[in-house]
């Protein structure tokens, strides 16, 4: 045997340069511009449309409108791309390179990850341009958040590209991935206007964590709790499909997965049923009745059919309300004032539940006799103006009187050191939807007292 | 330029696809510089058995040794060695035959050699065309290129000039020639049995999964059972019984205006039938010689006809 000289590798200088190739044949490709960035730009004028309730416009829908975006990039631009080009036997040329898939792999994904990015991009700047919605209030973890949805989004695109024979099955595997989420996994239909078991259903879908964790970029604070899950589940749902995806791949058109392909899709799906009985399980998938949607489209009429005549007074017993501070409060007070302002409870990203909550500590330090109780309505009253403009505020409190069962409250609220006591629920939610006359009556001028 | 020697050892190479046995134990060695090619009816083996060589595909058993590697068990590192050209395989739509040959390139570190590349293979003028305008020619051309862009010491190519054009053929033909005489060692597969016997020194015949048999052509045709075929064409009808009775000839008939003469002795035959025309005051009119081809060595070691004489 002669011996040969083996030519020195450098799979990384390749992987480089075939994400580089990548993105320079995605942008000379019609197709790919009108898929890759005309559809999100159509979503975001479809979403601008149709989300009007609010100011500022879809700082509420950002979430699903990325979701959107990262789900058609990764779902079905990716494996598109990848098996149009297994098809023609692109991949089995690639195959002769002497380093393994995971290398050639890396500079597709890398490419993909660039090209969604630049959507979701461009999405950012036309919403600022034509809604005013403001750019994410935490970048940092909205970067991060757009980096674990896409990787899950790219693993579950790997094992459409491995399952599907041809472009038309990436459509209709990615289909059956899409719709779902779109209709009833808070990804297109905002999940608080969903019934009951379409909630609990869409905690089984990936799209309802990545919405979550991409409207969490929006938020003025962050919820560690809900977060953690959020990425583990996109973590379970994204590396479980993103390992039979590349146990599965084939370089050739000719190789088909079979049967293989059947126990691939049953743990795949095991991944997000594990994710779904856990949400179930730990109470995350308790349905929102209350909705934003909902509350900003009260009518003025609706609003004025509300009666404050049944209001103790200010100083009475029950409900007290300290008048506006002269000065700033201090001592006790001015902490609690602080802190209402990071306070997990009220930080939701639901207005409708963190006002609620809010309402709720007046509430508990009402009935608790509180000796700050007038002052900490007082403190919870300036918080809700200081979060919400006029208009939003109003319909948010009128939409709590008008629904006193919805949504959760708080009884209890240590962290703030309202520690007396933990009076039964349906006195908390009475005494909060006092709380929300008052101030509701302040709002539109029925209440004169300042 | 390798300037070390290069060789392919295969080894009993046995694969199978469901029930179907696409190598029953394949044997085979190319030596260092030389050009060998596989020739066999479609679905003998011969791309089984070039994939398997390529780390393409899984084989059953058997080894597989390129130069001092274990191809079976280094892949990579086999495959960083050896330059191929597939069938089936191709390129993105939009891509210019220079960016496929820098990006392929790439792995190995050898981007700077592409404009030679270009230029070697004849590929200059659409070298910055989309690859879905190129001719076949083109695209042929493009993938031998590819098939050197990291100066392999071996190159494997699979029916290399499949489609083309006879003018294009014979470009192609010499380009491979051409870089054997640089060193390279070749494995190719054809279909085209004259182009094997130009081509060739070695070839190897599969047959049923199974090389029956492999040496130069030249050593196949002559072990061919088949005798040079003497078509002579004369003014007046020859004598067939007094040609059967010439020293040397092994059978003839008439075909037409011409005698057809199989000839076990070529020299007897032609000086006895020169004596015979003479002697009758015949008019040698025209004489050809068909020798046996590697399509005869191929029917005979066989024991079929060749698709291409269909």
């Amino acid at each position: 045997m002669g011996g040969i000289a083996v030519t020195k590798v450098r799979p990384i200088h390749g992987a480089w340069c075939h994400f580089l190739l990548t993105l320079r044949l995605n942008l000379r490709s019609r197709q790919a511009l009108v898929y890759g960035y005309a559809v999100p730009v159509l979503f975001l004028l479809g979403f601008g449309g149709v989300f009007r309730g609010e100011t500022p416009l879809l700082a509420n829908e950002m979430g699903q409108l990325l979701t959107i975006t990262i789900l058609g990039g990764a779902c079905f631009g990716m494996p598109t791309a990848l098996v149009a080009e297994r098809e023609r036997g692109v991949w089995r040329r690639y195959r002769l390179l002497p380093v393994t898939m995971p290398v050639l792999m890396a500079g597709t994904l890398a490419a993909r990850l660039a090209i969604i990015g630049s959507a979701v991009a461009l999405q950012l700047v036309l919403a600022r341009l034509l809604f005013g919605t403001p750019p994410p209030a935490q970048p940092v973890f909205a970067s991060i958040a757009f980096l674990a949805v896409t990787a899950a989004f790219l693993g579950l695109g790997l094992l459409i590209a491995a399952l599907a024979d041809d472009v038309p099955a990436v459509q209709a595997l990615g289909q059956c991935v899409f719709l779902p989420m779109i209709l009833i996994g808070g990804v297109g239909v905002p999940l608080a206007i969903l019934p009951a078991w379409a909630q609990h259903a869409a905690s089984f879908m990936p799209g309802r964590y990545a919405v979550e964790l991409l409207q969490q970029g929006y938020r003025p604070s962050l919820d560690p709790g809900n977060l953690r899950f959020a990425f583990l589940a996109l973590a379970v749902i994204g590396v479980a499909a993103a390992t039979l995806g590349v146990r599965l791949f084939r370089w050739d058109s000719g190789r088909h997965v079979g049967h293989t392909g059947l126990v691939a899709v049953a743990v795949a799906l095991s991944a997000w049923i594990a994710v779904g009985c856990t949400a179930m399980a730990t109470g995350r998938s308790a349905p929102l009745r209350s909705s934003e949607t909902n509350y900003a489209q009260l009518s003025d009429v609706e609003i004025g059919t509300i009666r404050y005549d049944d209001l103790p007074g200010d100083n009475e017993l029950a409900t007290r309300l300290a008048p506006p501070f002269s000065h700033s409060p201090s001592g006790r007070v001015a902490a609690l004032a602080a802190w209402l302002k990071t306070w997990p409870g009220a930080a939701t990203g639901e207005p409708v539940e963190d006002t609620r909550h809010l309402l709720g500590v007046a509430a508990i330090a009402d009935v608790g006799a509180d000796v700050n109780e007038a002052e900490i309505a007082r403190v919870v009253y300036d918080e809700l103006q200081a979060r919400y403009d006029r208009g939003q505020l109003t319909k948010i409190l009128a939409w709590i009187i008008l629904h006193p069962d919805d949504g959760t409250t708080v009884t209890i609220a240590p962290e703030l050191e309202l520690r007396r006591g933990a009076p039964p629920e349906e006195v908390i939610r009475e005494r909060s939807v006092l709380y929300a006359k008052k101030f509701l009556g302040r709002q539109v001028g029925r209440i004169t007292a300042p | 330029m390798p300037d070390t020697p290069a060789t392919v050892l295969v080894r009993d190479l046995v694969k199978s696809y469901g029930n179907v046995r696409a190598l029953r134990g394949v044997d085979f060695e190319v030596r260092p510089a030389e050009i060998f090619g596989l020739l066999g009816r479609n679905g003998a083996g011969k791309t089984t058995t070039l994939e398997c060589v390529l780390g393409l595909r899984r084989p059953d058993s058997g080894s597989i040794r390129i130069g001092d590697v274990d191809a079976r068990a280094q892949p990579e590192r086999a495959k960083a060695m050896v330059g191929a050209q597939l069938q089936g395989a191709t390129l993105q739509d939009r891509i210019t035959p220079r960016q496929a040959l820098r990006f392929f390139a790439s792995f190995h570190g050898t981007e700077s050699r592409s404009s030679e590349l270009i230029e070697r293979f004849g590929i200059t003028a659409c070298a910055d065309v989309a690859f879905t305008t190129l001719s076949g020619g083109q695209r042929q051309r493009l993938f031998l290129a590819l098939a050197f862009v990291h100066d392999p010491a071996v190159v494997v190519l699979d029916e290399p000039t499949s489609g083309l054009d006879p003018q294009i053929r014979r470009e192609l033909r010499s380009l491979i020639a051409e870089r054997r005489a640089t060193g390279v060692t070749v494995l190719l597969s054809t279909h085209d049995l004259s182009e094997a016997e130009q081509l060739c020194d070695r070839v190897g015949i599969l047959h049923d999964g199974r090389l029956v048999v492999t040496g130069s052509p030249e050593e196949l045709i002559r072990r061919s059972a088949r005798t040079p075929r003497l078509r002579v064409e004369t003014r007046d009808p020859l004598d067939l019984s007094a040609v059967a009775r010439m020293p040397g000839v092994a059978h003839c008939g008439s075909e037409g205006g011409t005698t057809r003469v199989d000839a076990s002795d070529l020299n007897h035959v032609i000086a006895a039938l020169g004596e015979h025309l003479t002697a009758t005051a015949n008019v040698l009119i025209d004489l050809r010689i068909d020798r046996p081809s590697l399509e005869d060595a191929f029917v005979d070691l066989t024991g079929g006809q060749w698709e291409g004489s269909r």
